[in-house]
This record gives structure tokens, C-alpha cells and sequence, in this order.
């Protein structure tokens, strides 16, 4: 049993970190392995949107969280997160990126800062699990091809034209029925009665 | 003066403002830039997140002074109902026997129900080199040199069997853990048995020793040259090339950047925040019958041997 780290107060992750690292192997190590992160973090932080195994990007989703989560906590007035964000983006030009446009683009927000969707993968072939790792907000149009609210998607188009043609039924129903009641005072059985017999047929 | 005389007065006071505004530093080489953004708080305090809200809480400051509330940071053995049980366990302990505030560094005199002693206590005094567990688990380990022999047991805080625990010297060191005292020379590890306790004054800050202490020459219990030790002053030496040169390539400067590592150690504020929230109003009200009870301590008057 170990006790917590009482020196540094961190921010509660929103997306799912698994109880132990993983090691990205390479021929130098856990060194190669912050390396090979640092390039992803700085690909993620400068194109927000970069395809990639799922391995690395899930490992460099985190680090990403953790930098911007950091940058949201103590600002750039803060000498060791300022070091923390010089060591973890290579284009020194990001920094004033991460404190300047992710900083108020995330701050009050209540999800993840990052998002991570599959891709697909060659259908032969030995190749690992491909994904996509964005920033949320970034300016790219949307992955996910959601289009249930389209109102020229075919099966809405056909939802519409069943709703209508129902309507048009019903109005039609209606306008028989004002007639009937003016001549002969129907009782509501044969008005369900009506009502079934077009269903029917 | 003349000049100053020939300035409208709204341009004196608009100096004056700017004077002022830089908390009276006119030589200061502080950007204009950061002072404007404290000038507008309206503004800030608006745009402040969830994030910096919850890390302002003041009860996050219990976490020195009781490590052992907060769970074990690996999530495959945590348990919320079993921390919370053990907890209110801590609490009712707590109740019982007074456990105070102590670091490492510290200086303490625990007595404990031992059946084999004479008059069945045993009173250990010893410098506090480590802390380690948590939840009833808690433990610490006291070193003293005795008789020319290094000495060092280890209490579990939760103990039922402790009796008392007294802070005799309350201070911390430079180091987390002071486990080089082993291997360094028995006089920084030599306390008396009947120690007087050191009162602080009430209010100040936990005083840091900045002693550091000589080590003996090799061999050593661990490689002390690489853990970056603050507290040791005669480190180099004892070392020869081949260990510089091994110390050298041992070295993880990265570590200090792995945001992942750190945060898989520590417990995230958000957790943080609750824990306290539920354990805060007994822990300060044990604190308030502390500070009763030493106060009334010290005017009770001593009573007559004579009569």
C-alpha cells in the first residue's frame, strides 16, 4: 500500500486512464517512449486532428488532457507549468497556443478536451488498430457523419412523405365524417368503426 | 519642482494612479501587461473554470498534516466503501488517543502496551525517517542510536496498542524520507530519552531543519549518490569515476515531466474535495480539544509533594 502524493494537486482526468503505463517500445527505452509522446502531443496540439495507432494516441491523449488541464489550472504565469509546456511541445510557437487559444477555448467547459474515434483498417494485411485523435472545437468538419436531423437524408425524406400521405388520410376521414354528422347524429362506435375500415384496406 | 508645478493636476494624478497601481514599484521591470489583467477581476472571475474553482478549496491544506485519509492512488485497489469505512475507523481511533501532527523529520516518543516490559509499557523516542501506508494501514518508523547501536522500529499509527504518541520536536528535513540516517554518522540519529518537548507558537509555519548530514564511507545500504538528496552534504566523496559515470547514465531528468506519472501517484482534487468534506468537521474539532486541553495543561498548578 502506498500513500498518495501530497506535494502537487491535480485536476481530475475526464477521459479513462488504465492503472498502469504502456510501454511503446523502442531500442532507448522509457526515454524513446516520452520522446515518441512529445512529437505526438505537439502533432495533436498544432493539426488537432492527426490519424494514428491506437496505442500511442490513447498514451498521448492523456498527456495531452494533463498538459492543457495544467495550463487551465495555474495559467502562464506559473514557472513550472510554463516548463512542463516547453518541454512537451517541440514548436515553441505552441505554447502561446495552448495558453492563448486552448486555455479559453476549454475553460469552461465540462467534457474532455480531446476526442478519439476508430478508423478503419485495411481489410488484409497484419496492421494494428488505426484512430483518429482530434481536439474538440477544432475547425474541421465533423467525423461522426450524424445526420439524423438532415431533412434531405433519404429516410427522412421518406418519413416525411408516410406522415403526409397519413395526414392527407385523416383530413380526408374528417371532412366525410363533418358531412355524416350534419345528416344522421353518429355514436362513436361507428366512428371507430370508420376510423378502422381505410386502415384496413 | 518646477516642473511639477507647470503639470495640470489631472496629469500629477493620473501619474499618482499609475504609481499606485504598481503596488508603489516604479523600478519594477514587471510587464504593464499583467497588472491590467488584475485591474479588470469582474472579468476574470467570470471566466474562471470548474477546474480552478475546486482547487481553491481550503480544506485541500489538511492533506500535509493527514496523508493517511487519502486512499491508495492505484485504482486496482481501491475500494470506496472499504475507505470509507476505514475512515470512520480512523476517526473512532482518533477519538481515543490523541495522534498529532508529524512529519518526517520530526522527533517523537511513542509508548506502547508491551505484556513483557516492566510495568507493561515500553517509551521508544526517535526521529520519524519515513511514512508509509494508508488508511488504518498507516505507519511510521522511528530511529534513535542506542548504546552505540542504531535502533529503529516501526509503529503502525492505527496501532490499539499505542498508548500515546508525543511530538517532542516538531520540524520537517529536506528530503520525503530520511532513510539515508542509516548509513550516515550516529550523532544526526542520537536523540535522548528524556527529551523535553518543544512548544511552537501557535499560528506558525511547520519549521524546515536545513542540517545536512555526513555519511560514513562505503559500503552503503542504497546508492544514495542517485537519488538527488537534498540532506546529505558529503555525497561526493565517497564516490569514484565509474559511479559518476553510472550515476550519469542512470539519470531520468524526463521524470519530472511525465504528467501521467504524477498523476497516477496523487489523488485528483475532485476525489480530494469529497474525502475532506466528509472527514474535515471531525478532524477540526479534534483539533479545537487539542488546543483545550494543552492550554488548560499549562495553568494547572503543581501540587504539593508535602502534604
Amino acid at each position: 500500500m502506498n500513500q498518495a502524493d501530497v506535494s502537487k494537486l491535480v485536476s481530475k482526468l475526464r477521459v479513462k486512464v488504465l492503472p498502469r503505463h504502456r510501454n511503446l517500445p523502442g531500442p532507448k527505452g522509457p526515454e524513446g517512449r516520452i520522446d515518441k509522446l512529445r512529437k505526438t502531443v505537439t502533432g495533436l496540439i498544432k493539426f488537432e486532428r492527426i490519424e494514428l495507432n491506437y496505442n500511442r494516441a490513447d498514451e498521448a491523449r492523456q498527456y495531452a488532457e494533463r498538459l492543457i488541464s495544467e495550463a487551465i489550472r495555474h495559467g502562464d504565469c506559473h514557472k513550472p507549468t510554463m516548463d512542463t509546456a516547453d518541454f512537451w511541445l517541440l514548436e515553441k510557437e505552441l505554447v502561446h497556443k495552448l495558453f492563448k487559444v486552448l486555455v479559453p477555448r476549454y475553460e469552461s467547459t465540462n467534457l474532455s478536451y480531446t476526442r478519439l474515434y476508430n478508423a478503419p483498417r485495411p481489410q488484409y494485411g497484419r496492421s494494428l488498430d488505426k484512430v483518429v485523435l482530434e481536439l474538440r472545437g477544432n475547425p474541421y468538419p465533423d467525423l461522426l457523419n450524424n445526420k439524423s436531423n438532415n431533412r434531405l437524408l433519404i429516410q427522412n425524406v421518406l418519413l416525411d412523405a408516410a406522415k403526409n400521405e397519413y395526414r392527407q388520410t385523416k383530413i380526408a376521414e374528417m371532412a366525410k365524417n363533418i358531412g355524416k354528422v350534419g345528416a344522421t347524429q353518429n355514436t362513436d362506435s361507428k366512428i371507430n368503426e370508420a376510423h378502422e375500415k381505410p386502415n384496413i384496406s | 519642482m518646477a516642473l511639477a508645478i507647470r503639470w495640470s493636476s489631472s496629469e500629477v494624478f493620473g501619474a499618482a494612479k499609475w504609481f499606485i497601481r504598481r503596488d508603489c514599484r516604479a523600478l519594477s521591470t514587471i510587464p504593464e501587461r499583467a497588472e491590467e489583467q488584475t485591474v479588470s477581476p469582474k472579468r476574470e472571475r467570470q471566466a474562471t473554470s470548474r477546474v480552478r474553482i475546486s482547487a481553491r478549496n481550503p480544506n485541500l491544506g489538511l492533506r500535509h498534516a493527514y496523508p493517511e485519509f487519502l486512499p491508495d492512488p492505484n485504482p486496482k485497489w481501491r475500494n470506496s466503501l472499504r475507505e470509507k469505512l476505514e475512515r470512520s475507523d480512523m476517526l473512532k481511533r482518533r477519538n481515543q488517543i490523541d495522534i498529532p501532527e508529524f512529519y518526517v523529520g520530526s522527533i517523537l516518543a511513542v509508548t506502547i502496551a508491551d505484556p513483557h516490559a516492566q510495568g507493561k509499557t515500553n517509551r521508544f523516542v526517535g526521529i520519524c525517517i519515513e511514512r508509509k501506508g494508508c488508511g488504518l494501514r498507516a505507519e511510521f518508523t522511528l530511529r534513535n542510536v542506542v548504546d552505540h547501536q542504531g535502533v529503529e522500529v516501526r509503529y503502525d499509527l492505527y496501532d490499539p496498542t499505542v498508548q500515546s504518541i508525543q511530538v517532542l520536536r516538531l520540524e520537517k528535513r529536506l528530503d520525503d524520507k530520511l532513510l539515508y540516517l542509516r548509513d550516515a554518522l550516529p550523532e544526526y540519529s542520537t536523540f535522548s530519552f528524556d527529551m523535553d518537548p518543544e512548544v511552537l507558537p501557535e499560528g506558525t509555519p511547520v519549521p524546515v531543519n536545513p542540517v545536512q548530514v555526513k555519511l560514513k564511507p562505503r559500503p552503503w545500504l542504497e546508492r544514495w549518490e542517485r537519488q538527488e538528496l537534498k540532506g546529505v552534504a558529503n555525497i561526493e566523496e565517497h564516490l569514484k569515476e565509474k559511479d559518476r559515470v553510472r550515476r550519469e547514465l542512470r539519470a531520468t531528468p524526463w521524470e519530472k515531466y511525465d504528467l501521467m506519472k504524477q498523476y497516477r501517484n496523487t489523488i485528483p482534487i475532485e476525489d480530494q474535495n469529497d474525502i475532506w468534506a466528509e472527514v474535515n468537521h471531525q478532524l477540526r474539532q479534534l483539533q479545537l480539544t487539542r488546543k483545550t486541553t494543552a492550554r488548560k495543561r499549562t495553568f494547572t498548578t503543581p501540587k504539593s509533594q508535602l502534604g
